[in-house]
């Protein structure tokens, strides 16, 4: 788990193509709004998904490793999970 | 009855009906989760589990009775992912329903089905 607040310098850096916000929203909703959204970027493009569930980080890991995608990061800042994903399929 | 038996492939079996509020919506929140893994994925209602599919109810009640989220919200986050919903002739009659009672879309399936199913998924998980 990453600590609470802390910043990954090279997430920070990166830009998305798309963003999905999914504060406030509880599980299974992020990772079906994502599975939907990812679908509308090209391979290579990245999305950056904002969540606040507490279960998202291992949630995602699942999610981009048994769909093939590739997850960049994950930071944390405050409540707010930030978590980019790169679509490799 | 898999569409594509190359695919992880995941049965949810629902028991509860609608006397227990609570128990009714996970089955569908793993099942859209499975989905959006890509996974092939069916829910099975069997014995008081198809009661939570008519039609008369699925706007009524949610996990938390009449609060929140009604079951059609949940139901249709699955369907919409490509969940499919699976019942059999004896847990219809068991709930004294018939398939028109149910929302659309609902597929009829009978034991030998069922097993098969289950015998060819990768996992299996009963509620």
């Amino acid at each position: 788990m990453i600590p609470k607040g802390d910043v990954v310098p090279e997430l920070s850096a990166a830009v998305a193509d798309l963003v999905v916000d999914c504060t406030g929203l509880a599980c299974p909703l992020p990772v079906v709004k994502t599975a939907q959204a990812i679908k509308n970027l090209a391979r290579g493009q990245v999305l950056e998904l904002l969540a606040t569930d507490p279960g998202v980080e291992p949630d995602m890991r699942a999610w981009s490793s048994r769909t093939g995608n590739d997850l960049l990061g994950i930071d944390k800042q405050a409540d707010v999970f930030r978590i980019l994903i790169r679509r490799v399929k | 009855m898999w569409a594509d038996e190359s695919e992880t492939k995941i049965l949810y079996v629902q028991t509860h009906g609608i006397t227990d509020p609570g128990r009714s919506a996970t089955p569908f929140f793993l099942a859209a989760s499975a989905a959006a893994m890509e996974f092939e994925v069916m829910i099975y209602f069997t014995m008081y589990g198809p009661t939570l599919l008519r039609k008369d109810v699925v706007d009524k009640i949610g996990p938390k009775g009449d609060q929140g989220q009604p079951l059609r919200y949940f139901i249709e986050q699955a369907t919409g992912l490509g969940v499919r919903l699976l019942v059999c002739q004896p847990s219809l009659d068991l709930n004294d329903l018939s398939l028109d009672d149910l929302i659309d879309g609902v597929e009829m399936i009978g034991g030998a089905a069922f097993n098969s199913l289950a015998a060819s998924a990768d996992a299996v998980i009963s509620f």
